[in-house]
């Protein structure tokens, strides 16, 4: 009997003991500062960023040591889950107070009520230092995030290979990089070298640093969205995808490119093996600290259609921290932020090459950063910032896996590209009827005006 | 009274796993069955669209696709994991020398993380650096080495890794039912002059029956709803050739964008359906194979 009671006694403890887990376990006592850990307001803040991991963990704790309010700043490092674990923080009340925004999460992060305003911390001065930008850190008319860096895309090219093959200059039409490729393959494929590379273990990763920005020099929006039209019209891509068909046709790119991600591509760049691929500005910080490059390396435009630049190359960007709706303690965390913005920071940002500064007053005195292969990535004319396209969700496979399928095993380009019009479309529209998406035309939308904003 | 003390003390043992079947099984299910006939992409107000998202399912031939592919990859790896099994666990039940630590051995890829198993495949399957293509160069048996997670090989990769990380479960599984077949049995079959093989098929497998039924239904339930490894190895791709139902079912509520990609729309009512679609063919084909596997149960 006294068994039976200890063991009734003990399920019943765990069962209360798992019900109590669901509750906070934090508790504030009234003034924003935990009871526990000694009196420190603690803080967390989530970043989906490696490339700076180590920059931003010094600043973080420097801002620990430094600050006279006692407030704790702990910082999670996430991976390719950034996004999923955020949401389902959000979902267990364990959400972080300053979370890292970027310019394809900050519109959905917006919309899902993730994030908080900033206008009441915002002095004057803070408000004209940075740039307000609609859609990518501005929401009907309140600030949510400010910008820090930028970054920009480019062709990265391996100078010991071209070299190697008599290629004197990195190509500037796509016919260019069909015959560079295939010359760099001949030159390099006795040795393991191959002309170029995509990331294609996820085609919409691989396309959104390819594809998207030949697009955007060429005049077209990097996503097949028209901003003239406010219509979903892919037909730009067509001498993008048949250029990047007929350089895997012809045996010019890296054998198994299906299962290759990012990293890889890098680690086998690294090593030689790679003439050219196409990605942001996050390439030099790789090769400095992740994959030390035993090549001697380079970065320049991408190629356009027919070699002249009709629109604007990506500077993505305009946010970096924002503030969690969820925060209790939004004060504590806006101190930290203010911190993450003050010039030190954000000039030792730049200098130490983990991107090229967004913010005008900190572009006029950073120096150049000092990171092999950052010159070619610096802002030019053509670099500019493209606005927000609507984002749908089609019916049916979605571009990148569309141009892809093509890449593989041919077809009708014309007939993929139509398809993906009409279903695109129609997403659009049921977007506009039902989610309070706004797509209005803009005749005169000029996108080689969208350059010459961050350098001449 | 007695009567009602003995109920409320084998209540209160159901109690905490009734909570938790409530809060983490039966929640998300009711949660999803509301969603399915709304359009919800995560935020916002979800859109009642009635059977909308059940007849696009019935256009959508990525799904049928995924289901196809599913079919495959469950089909293959139940092919060679549970013969393989049974295999082991016949041989590992004779008195052989080392077999506790064969055991241990075979057993050991079930402990170890769905994820880290298949990065470690990666490395070896990869075809630009992979130490299986090293291999095949350096012994001279291809030149340029094979593209195991390319659109032709792919599939058959992800079946291998997958069989690889199952067959120690089965195994174990199949070895506690062999320990429960009386030695005696054996022992009179031998004086009737019966071989090995005979006892094998006479013996052994009919008085497996009720434990291989058991075993071949989780088989076919884990291998229908396995994902994990594959996502690791190819994403489902090269262009969907290794998307299977449930790959396909998380793209929809967690889309993998990677980078500065296009900015990705969940679709939590659409997915919802799918996983309701899902589901529901999971369950037929183990109701057809529990239906026509219950000869096995019979042990007499």
């Amino acid at each position: 009997m006294m068994k039976r009671v200890i063991l009734t006694s003990l399920s019943l403890v765990l069962a209360l003991g798992l019900t109590a887990c669901g509750g906070n376990t934090a508790e504030s006592n009234g003034d924003g500062k935990t009871g526990d850990s000694g009196n420190k307001t603690k803080i967390t803040y989530w970043t989906g960023d490696r490339h700076d991991a180590d920059f931003v963990k010094e600043k973080v704790a420097e801002f620990n040591a430094s600050n006279t309010d006692g407030i704790e700043v702990e910082l999670a490092v996430k991976g390719d889950d950034f996004d999923t674990a955020l949401d389902l923080s959000f979902q267990t009340s364990d959400a972080p107070d300053v979370i890292r925004a970027k310019e394809n999460t900050i519109q959905t992060f917006y919309k899902k009520g993730f994030l908080a305003p900033i206008d009441e911390f915002l002095t004057d001065e803070l408000k004209t230092k940075f740039p307000a930008m609609p859609d990518l850190n501005e929401f009907d008319g309140k600030r949510y995030s400010l910008p820090n860096y930028g970054t920009t895309m480019r062709l990265v090219y391996n100078k010991d290979l071209f070299a190697k093959a008599g290629v004197e200059h990195p190509p500037t039409t796509l016919q260019e990089l069909v015959d560079t490729a295939k010359k760099l393959t001949e030159a390099g494929k006795a040795d393991g070298a191959y002309g170029f590379a995509q990331n294609f273990k996820n085609p919409g990763s691989a396309f959104g640093r390819s594809a998207r920005v030949i697009a955007e020099m060429s005049g077209y929006g990097g996503f097949g969205y028209d901003f003239k039209t406010a219509r979903y019209d892919f037909s730009g891509f067509e001498p993008i995808i048949d250029a990047f068909k007929q350089i895997k046709d012809d045996g010019s790119m890296l054998p198994g490119v299906e299962s290759l991600d990012i990293d890889p591509l890098r680690a086998q760049f690294a090593e030689g093996k790679i003439g050219m691929y196409m990605s942001y500005s996050s390439e030099p910080g790789v090769y400095k600290n992740q994959f030390p490059a035993k090549i001697d390396w380079a970065a320049a435009p991408v190629p356009t259609v027919d070699g002249t630049v009709k629109g604007s190359s990506g500077f993505l960007g305009g946010q970096w921290l924002a503030l969690s709706a969820k925060s209790e303690h939004k004060e504590a965390a806006w101190k930290f932020m203010e911190f993450m913005y003050g010039d030190q920071v954000l000039t030792d940002y730049q200098e130490k090459g983990f991107g090229i500064s967004m913010v005008p007053s900190i572009s006029a005195v950073a120096k150049t950063p000092d990171v092999n292969g950052i010159e070619g990535f610096l802002p030019n004319k053509n670099d500019g910032v493209w606005p927000v396209y609507p984002s749908v969700a089609p019916e049916g496979m979605k571009s990148d896996d569309a141009f892809f399928k093509y890449m593989l095993n041919g077809g009708d380009l014309k007939a993929i590209i139509a398809d993906l019009n009409k279903r695109y479309n129609a997403a659009l529209d049921s977007a506009i009827a039902n989610d309070g998406v706004k797509a209005e035309p803009d005749a005169g939308f000029d996108p080689a005006a969208l350059g010459g904003k961050f350098a001449k | 009274m007695n009567k009602t003390k003995q109920a409320l003390f084998s209540y209160s043992f159901i109690f905490p796993s009734a909570l938790l079947t409530l809060v983490l099984g039966i929640y998300p299910i009711a949660w999803a069955f509301r969603y399915m006939f709304y359009d919800y992409k995560g935020f916002g107000t979800a859109r009642f669209t009635g059977l909308a998202n059940f007849s696009r399912i019935l256009k959508d031939t990525q799904f049928w696709d995924s289901v196809v592919n599913t079919f495959v990859y469950a089909g293959g790896k139940l092919l060679i994991t549970i013969p393989l099994a049974l295999l082991l666990a016949a041989v590992l039940n004779r008195g052989l020398k080392g077999r506790q630590l064969l055991r241990g051995i075979f057993f050991m890829p079930t402990v170890i993380s769905t994820a880290v198993m298949a990065v470690v495949f990666f490395t070896i399957f990869n075809s630009y650096n992979g130490i299986l293509n090293q291999f095949l160069i350096r012994s001279g048996l291809t030149d340029s080495g094979v593209d195991w997670l390319g659109p032709k090989y792919a599939m058959l990769t992800v079946i291998l890794v997958a069989a690889w990380g199952a067959v120690g479960n089965y195994m174990l599984l199949f070895l506690a039912g062999l320990q429960n077949i009386p030695e005696d049995v054996y022992e009179a079959s031998s004086l009737d002059g019966a071989g090995r093989i005979q006892q094998f098929r006479y013996i052994t497998l009919p008085m497996l029956g009720p434990v291989m039924q058991m075993v071949i239904m989780l088989a076919i339930i884990t291998a229908l709803k396995g994902y994990e490894s594959i996502m690791v190895l190819t994403e489902g791709g090269p262009v969907g050739k290794t998307e299977v139902m449930f790959l396909y079912l998380y793209k929809l509520f967690f889309p993998v964008g990677g980078g500065s990609a296009a900015v990705q729309v969940q679709e939590f009512g659409y997915g919802s359906a799918v996983a309701f679609v899902s589901a529901f063919i999971v369950g037929i084909i183990s109701l057809i194979y529990f239906y026509a596997s219950r000869r096995m149960n019979q042990t007499d």
